[in-house]
């Protein structure tokens, strides 16, 4: 491939970084125990300070704290069902212009999630509510992978409460590449 | 959870976590999903999951990290304190293939009276590493 075409894609892109993917939002509800119910039992996690309050309050936690995992969970949209599968499984419609769709429409449709940090300030407790931004960090030059080629793109929500303290921060680093350029011979001696 | 704790002062670097093995269910990773309130259909629908070239319905990342806080909770005991955790993603995690959790103790330093870890975790199928990386997690005490 010409280098002045790999360039001109990547070019293309340099406008989102340092934007926002999407609009920002808050949870639909706050931090409450029976979500939290919800996941302990879905992962069995027998962890007492996520439900028995008076054990947790003998804790450092001070009372029921939410699984630390369950950040994200917290501010998903409330999914539209209808329709799911046509958008290639997005819970909420697409916002029309963001750095995936752009690489969507270059040729580079497919996803493959490389890399999740989640960084906690602190545990949540119920009744705290949620508001989550978020920030493209980089796109990276072209790559060639097992995947074919691509490019890494790295963003980053921020977490704050209703008072505006940041609760926590998850880096999210996906690939994304263009399936046509998969070398399927590599991939076969690969495995 | 039946584990009595480790103590801070009695961890040193290198110290293994007891290896845990996850059998995996079809019912186990749609549990997960939407618990963590994730409708993707790759998660729940194996025919869409298929279509995209996997070979069944496998399990979202926010599971993954919910297990990966599970294995080292279920080791460190109530007290614990998760701060980060940072993976890198491989092999998923599908029904019929269970998931094989290590760790070890990479890093410990003090931070006021607490005691930090910086835990090196893994959880492989015979896929390969599903996940890979470091959660790091506080217990009360000086190392």
């Amino acid at each position: 491939m010409a280098e002045a075409e790999v360039d001109a894609v990547r070019e293309r892109l340099e406008k989102y970084i340092g934007h926002p993917m999407g609009p920002a939002s808050v949870a639909p509800d706050p931090v409450n125990v029976p979500m939290i119910r919800h996941w302990v039992a879905a992962l069995d996690d027998r962890n007492p300070v996520y439900l028995d309050d008076a054990f947790a309050r003998t804790t450092r936690h001070g009372g029921i704290v939410a699984p630390p995992a369950m950040l994200q969970t917290w501010s998903m949209p409330s999914p539209k069902i209808e329709g799911i599968a046509e958008r290639g499984g997005s819970p909420v419609e697409i916002p029309a212009d963001n750095v995936l769709r752009a690489l969507d429409a270059e040729g580079f449709t497919g996803t493959l999630a490389t890399n999740s940090e989640l960084e906690f300030a602190r545990y949540l407790h119920p009744g705290d509510l949620l508001h989550v931004s978020n920030e493209l960090e980089s796109v990276s030059s072209r790559k060639t992978t097992g995947l074919g080629q691509g490019y890494f793109v790295t963003w980053v929500n921020t977490y704050r409460t209703d008072d505006g303290e940041i609760v926590g921060r998850q880096l999210f680093r996906v690939f994304k590449f263009d399936p046509r350029t998969i070398d399927l011979g590599k991939l076969k001696a690969a495995r | 959870m039946s584990r009595v704790p480790p103590r801070a002062s009695e961890l040193a670097v290198g110290h293994e976590l007891p290896p845990f093995e996850l059998p995996l269910t079809s019912t186990m990773i749609v549990a997960g999903a939407i618990a963590s309130r994730d409708f993707m259909p790759a998660h729940h629908d194996p025919a869409f999951a298929k279509a995209q070239g996997a070979p069944d319905i496998f399990m979202n990342i926010l599971t993954t990290n919910g297990y990966v806080s599970r294995y080292v909770t279920d080791w460190a005991g109530p007290e614990a304190m998760v701060k980060s955790i940072k993976i890198r993603l491989g092999a998923p995690a599908v029904p019929g293939k269970p998931l094989r959790f290590s760790g070890r103790v990479a890093r410990k330093s003090e931070a006021g009276d607490e005691c930090v870890l910086e835990l090196a975790v893994r959880a492989a199928n015979d896929l390969g590493d599903h996940a890979t990386g470091t959660v790091v997690v506080t217990l009360p005490g000086r190392p």
